[in-house]
């Protein structure tokens, strides 16, 4: 008789729920040492930024009419801050912020 | 004089490489062997090294283009690890029974599912019974020392076998540890030029590897047969040799460690070992009769020495790091081997299997202090409970 | 029964500070080797390969006997851990497993009270130790000749590694600086971090 200890526990297979919406099993936001700041008052929608990302962290809120950053999966990679047509995004040094906290134990 | 160097496993095997002055290099990269490659192609772009260094499109090609080089009359050498040895699979066959004695050096990883690159034995224990030499290393200098042993043996005219040269993936192959590099002229003096007996030569010709007759295969795997039988003398040869040139003091098949007057023995080859040998000598220190063997040589498997050198002990506990799923034993593949080799003996110790080291877990000090009760539990009562124990994994002991 | 065993962990970004994240574990030991002790430096096996600016882990071990359990993973247990850069510990708990009275080295241009706002479990720490090692010597090393398990060929610190190894011997007695200056190629960096560096002691 096998025992697995408690919390070392592998699927069948090790056939694992598929993400929706976001990917909680890759977090990616402590990849990041510059975050894209948003000026709204610049921001004509053009919604570069929507398009070019590679991880599809920025949304619109349709409601709002503004694109909303996603800063837990935001790798910084800063694609967006060059598409940005009207020049509404600029990069800031993460540690200036105290939100955007992705505090994994390990890497990802 | 020799060299020290703190090495990983892969250096010190690429360096091993250079020094048998390997004439064709064939690549594919995997992780954990992929340094090896790097170190090589390095050494080759820098011109340290003169060889042909070809990229395969994968691993069956990679062990098509080694197989072509070697039978024309090069030293070769290719590697790999995890799916990609067992990609290359079909090949092994052929280059056994056309009896071309290039190398492979395997950084061992485990195989999907769903992907993991830790090490584990599985890979390269798969392919064991297709006449290749296979052994494993301890440590980065072993891996060194048996890629020069290997080329030696394989390539002796009484032998003529392809070598798997094997060592623990991340363990061995990425951990550095200390490398003592010898003088090429010692290398020189230990391995002879490569000297096939059979190449593909436009003066001579002939075919390599034709279609053969039904009649002719049972003649063919006795050739093979034949030669494995004949590679323990060429082994005792060739350690002999290389302790002597090189000042080790390798033992051909099995090596002992605090066997003397022990009761119990821990049986298992590879990294893991030296973990095992710290173990066993803190154990001693609190007055347990314990000792180690070590196997050195899968294929041919040593059944003499192991029998010779498992007799002495009540209990002996293997420790497998690969999976035989359904196999007589329940568990790993050394056990059957193991004992298979007691069979003959008028008095068998107890023999049992660890499970241990799979997927890339480490093997800790404590994990063997548990071996040890279980062993020390089955010389008190006689018998042992069980053919295997999945170490960390059972519901009782 | 086993000797103590000093574990350092290296935090470093993936890809741009591969190569001095694991000059400043190779430089750490071989420097402490210098001084007849048993080491051990390698890279963290499940953090690569990486991709850019992924976390990562490198390690070094120090001992004054041999160490009997090479072949692990990970340090556990951390007394140093060193963070190559500064944003690094928004994104990780760097401390996981350190006992009470640690040293945290930062590579950073800001003051040890600014990093430690950032870091929960702060009570662990002993000392933290900041070196702006980019003003320093300004440049990173991108070069992957000693990955998986291959022998660097460009030499042990030229870039921000050297003033953070500096900045490690004056934060703590676990390596000299006269022994890091044998195998530190950016010497004049590796004295500035030593310098320059802003230790706080804590608790």
């Amino acid at each position: 008789m096998f025992k697995i200890p408690k919390g070392k526990e592998v699927p069948l297979g090790c056939v694992t729920p598929a993400p929706v919406g976001e990917q909680p099993m890759m977090i990616t936001g402590n990849w990041r040492e510059f975050r894209p700041l948003l000026e709204p008052e610049k921001c004509d929608l053009c919604m570069n930024c929507i398009v070019f990302c590679p991880d599809a962290c920025f949304q619109l809120d349709d409601a709002e009419e503004k694109v909303v950053l996603n800063e837990k999966y935001c790798k910084g990679c800063n694609i967006c801050i060059n598409e940005c047509a009207p020049g509404a995004l600029t990069a800031a040094y993460e540690l200036d912020f105290d939100d955007g906290v992705v505090r994994l134990d390990k890497p990802f | 004089m020799a060299k020290e160097m703190m090495l990983s496993g892969c250096a010190s095997s690429a360096q091993a490489a250079k020094m048998a002055k390997v004439e064709v290099i064939s690549s594919y990269p995997i992780r954990p062997y992929t340094a090896i490659m790097m170190e090589l192609s390095k050494m080759v772009a820098n011109g340290e090294l003169d060889a042909e260094f070809v990229h395969g499109e994968g691993e069956h090609g990679q062990l098509s283009i080694v197989l072509g080089a070697a039978a024309a009359g090069a030293r070769a050498l290719t590697g790999s690890s995890g799916v990609g040895v067992t990609y290359a699979f079909e090949n092994y066959s052929p280059i056994a029974g056309g009896r071309i004695p290039l190398q492979m050096m395997i950084a061992d990883r485990a195989l999907d599912p769903p992907g993991d690159f830790g090490s584990e034995h599985t890979d390269a224990m798969s392919c064991r019974d297709q006449g290749w030499l296979m052994g494993w290393a301890e440590t980065p200098q072993e891996a060194f020392d048996n890629c020069l042993i290997n080329y030696r043996v394989g390539e002796d005219h009484r032998v003529l076998l392809p070598q798997f040269v094997c060592q623990d993936g991340y363990f061995v192959s990425h951990i550095p540890g200390p490398v003592s590099l010898p003088e090429q002229s010692q290398v020189d003096e230990f391995l002879p030029p490569y000297n096939l007996p059979h190449p593909l030569d436009p003066k001579r010709p002939v075919s390599h590897g034709p279609q053969i007759r039904p009649d002719q295969g049972t003649i063919m795997d006795i050739q093979r047969a034949q030669a494995m039988l004949d590679a323990p003398a060429v082994i005792r040869e060739a350690i002999d040799d290389y302790n002597r040139i090189f000042g080790r003091k390798y033992a051909p098949f099995v090596e002992e460690y605090m066997t003397d007057d022990a009761e119990i023995a821990f049986f298992l080859m590879g990294a893991h070992t030296m973990t095992a040998r710290h173990a066993v000598r803190h154990l001693r220190a609190k007055g347990v009769k314990i000792g180690l063997v070590k196997l050195r040589f899968v294929r041919p498997w040593p059944t003499e020495e192991v029998a010779q050198a498992l007799s002495k002990f009540k209990a002996v506990g293997v420790v497998e790091t690969s999976t035989s799923y359904g196999g007589a034993m329940r568990g790993g593949n050394l056990l059957h081997e193991v004992r298979a080799s007691l069979y003959e003996l008028p008095q068998r110790p107890l023999t049992t299997s660890f499970m241990a080291g799979l997927g890339g877990e480490m093997v800790s000090l404590e994990d063997f202090y548990h071996m040890t009760e279980v062993l020390s539990k089955a010389v008190r009562e006689g018998k042992t409970k069980k053919t295997v124990y999945w170490v960390g994994f059972e519901a009782e002991d | 029964m086993a000797s103590k065993v000093h574990q350092v962990t290296v935090w470093a970004r993936g890809v741009v500070q591969d190569k001095e994240g694991r000059d400043i574990a190779n430089g750490l030991a071989r420097a402490a080797g210098q001084e007849g002790k048993f080491t051990q430096s390698f890279d963290n096996y499940v953090d690569l390969p990486d991709r850019v600016n992924v976390p990562l882990r490198k390690y070094a071990r120090i001992s004054d006997e041999e160490i009997e359990e090479r072949y692990e993973y990970e340090n556990l247990h951390p007394e140093v851990v060193i963070v190559a850069d500064a944003t690094i510990v928004k994104g990780i708990d760097v401390l996981r497993g350190m006992e009470k009275g640690g040293t945290l080295v930062v590579a950073t241009d800001r003051r040890p009270e600014d990093i430690l706002k950032f870091i929960p479990n702060r009570d662990l720490l002993g000392k933290i130790v900041c070196v702006d090692a980019k003003a320093i010597c300004g440049d990173r090393t991108v070069d992957f000749s000693g990955s998986e398990g291959g022998v660097d060929s460009v030499g042990i610190g030229q870039g921000i590694s050297a003033p953070i190894l500096g900045a490690l011997a004056r934060g703590s007695e676990l390596v000299k600086l006269d022994h890091l200056d044998a195998v530190v190629k950016n010497k004049d960096a590796l004295h500035k971090g030593h310098e320059q560096a802003v230790v706080k002691t804590l608790n």
